[in-house]
């Protein structure tokens, strides 16, 4: 599990400028994963009806040096099969400790949004082959900034509390599957409380948000036909530019004589956006025997606008020379879809209900490495389909 | 109801065999459950505030194994899930790992701040055994 060298010649071949006594750590892991869905013309969890191998599978190498005086110096790389194998930078950071109980990072880390979050990769640590995926559903990760956190020991109980500080700044999946966007004063904590089989966890973030609408074609146009009737206050309920977001998260987690049961709460809002207010849960049951490791869940999410966020766009306005006319796209044409309508379009199709149940096991078949199995089928209760999804792999640890 | 007792204490005995050790000058009273929290990265100094440094022996070993089931309450596999979690968010490292008896007596009987486990029927006057499992 663990490699110390200590050795000047490989930090030099690392690039990095520790001196002859830095103590390197080297960690890694792995997952290799194929799936298919069970019917023609399905897509769930970037799969389809034809076995692939990539989309999941995943290698990471963490290097970690003791700088000594409490400093140290990581980074994790990852290359993930989903994007070809090319190895990125998924963690990079110093942490200073700063007594027993605290330590301070900064760099590139985790944003903490799930009891999962930090260690989403990792799939020799928890028993699913990925962590419920309605709730863990957001597709950006990771921020930029500062992190402390504080272990404490309280009656009978641990603490571990964090606190973080940060801007986030790529392109995630939004509008499209790749719409730029920015994060900006990211705050969170996060507080979990363990005592022997039990813990529980909440988590709070806030941040301004901003995504760029220029990769969706169908939004633009609504907004640039919203801004040439002057209903620009419209465009900006839809907009979302700086507006204010958070993120909440309260969970639990028993293991209990070889009882598993965890379950996580979350819900999403940003304010002023085309985007709707988010809820979702999971609840999991699992039992071990031996190395092997049988689990349930049920899993839901729903995405939805309030009610009074529609037909706000008028149907008509007054024009110094045309009088009253329509708010269409094409005002001269009387059947051509108003922009009202197009808005309604626009704030229903954020719309999502999914329910999803899976059963799956985990075999402990060697020292450090695992294999899974896993079978999930969502019903989407907006198209009444259902989707199943049959994936087993193996993860490792080293 | 003798017999059962003396049966019951036989058994328990035959399988007390992993014993805890510290430096003989360590003062510090040590229960299961500080033990526990050292060997998982809760608490990183002896009840008397002093620093502490956990060492085990090496992963395959049968010792190691009756000192994750006993002492921690985990499965091999268990432990090196928990210690995922903590190595690759930068929370925590595991206890640095030596191969034998020899090797964990020699470091545990030289250095005041380190703890070990070694087998029962190893435990030399070099160390003081603080708990046994």
């Amino acid at each position: 599990m663990k490699k110390t060298l200590l050795s000047l010649g490989v930090a030099v071949a690392l690039g990095a400028s520790f001196n002859a006594a830095a103590d390197l750590r080297i960690n890694g892991f792995a997952s290799v994963y194929a799936g298919q869905t069970t019917n023609s013309n399905q897509t769930m969890y970037g799969y389809d009806e034809d076995t692939t191998f990539a989309n999941e599978s995943k290698f990471a190498v963490q290097v970690s040096a003791d700088l000594s005086e409490g400093l140290t110096s990581t980074a994790q790389i990852i290359a993930r099969g989903s994007e070809d194998y090319n190895a990125e930078f998924e963690w990079a950071y110093v942490t200073y400790q700063i007594d027993d109980a605290s330590q301070v990072s900064v760099g590139k880390m985790r944003i903490p949004f799930y009891k999962y979050s930090d260690f989403l990769d990792v799939g020799y640590a928890y028993r699913w082959v990925r962590p419920p995926q309605s709730v863990y559903g957001l597709s950006f990760s990771t921020y930029e900034g500062a992190s402390y956190l504080r272990s404490d020991t309280l009656g009978d109980w641990d603490s571990t509390l964090q606190v973080v500080y940060g801007n986030l700044s790529e392109d995630i999946k939004a509008y499209t599957d790749a719409d730029p966007a920015e994060m900006k004063s990211i705050v969170g904590v996060n507080w979990t409380m363990a005592k022997d089989w039990f813990s529980a966890r909440a988590a709070y973030l806030v941040a301004d948000v901003t995504i760029d609408e220029v990769n969706s074609a169908p939004l633009s146009q609504l907004f640039a036909g919203l801004t040439s009737y002057g209903l620009v206050s419209e465009v900006e309920k839809l907009r979302t530019n700086d507006d204010s977001g958070y993120f909440l998260g309260v969970g639990f987690s028993i293991d209990y004589n070889d009882i598993l049961v965890d379950a996580e709460y979350t819900e999403l809002e940003v304010d002023n956006s085309v985007l709707a207010p988010q809820s979702q849960y999971f609840v999991s049951l699992g039992y071990r025997i031996g190395s092997v490791t049988v689990h349930t869940t049920f899993e839901a999410n729903e995405d939805k606008h309030e009610m009074n966020r529609f037909n706000s766009v008028p149907l008509t306005v007054n024009h110094p020379q045309l009088g009253t006319i329509p708010v269409s796209v094409d005002p001269t044409n009387p059947n051509a879809p108003t922009l009202r309508a197009l808005t309604n379009g626009a704030l229903q199709s954020v719309k999502v209900d999914t329910s999803t149940w899976s059963i799956g096991m985990r075999y402990d078949f060697h020292p450090s490495a695992a294999f899974k199995f896993d079978y999930s089928s969502m019903d989407d209760n907006i198209t009444d389909q259902r989707t199943g999804l049959i994936t087993a792999g193996v993860d490792v640890v080293f | 109801m003798k017999l059962v007792y003396g049966l019951l204490f036989a058994s328990m005995a035959a399988t007390a065999d992993v014993s805890v050790i510290v430096h003989p000058s360590n003062a510090s009273t040590i229960d299961a459950s500080t033990i526990e929290k050292i060997y998982t990265g809760k608490v990183k100094a002896f009840p008397d505030g002093s620093k502490v440094t956990p060492i085990r022996l090496a992963e395959g070993n049968p010792i190691s194994e009756e000192f994750n089931s006993k002492a921690l309450n985990k499965s091999s596999s268990q432990l090196k899930a928990y210690w995922s979690k903590l190595i690759f968010t930068g929370k925590g490292t595991p206890p640095d790992e030596v191969n034998s008896d020899a090797e964990m007596l020699k470091l545990v009987a030289a250095n005041p701040d380190h703890i070990g486990f070694v087998s029962s029927s190893a435990v030399t006057g070099d160390v003081k055994v603080v708990h046994s499992f």
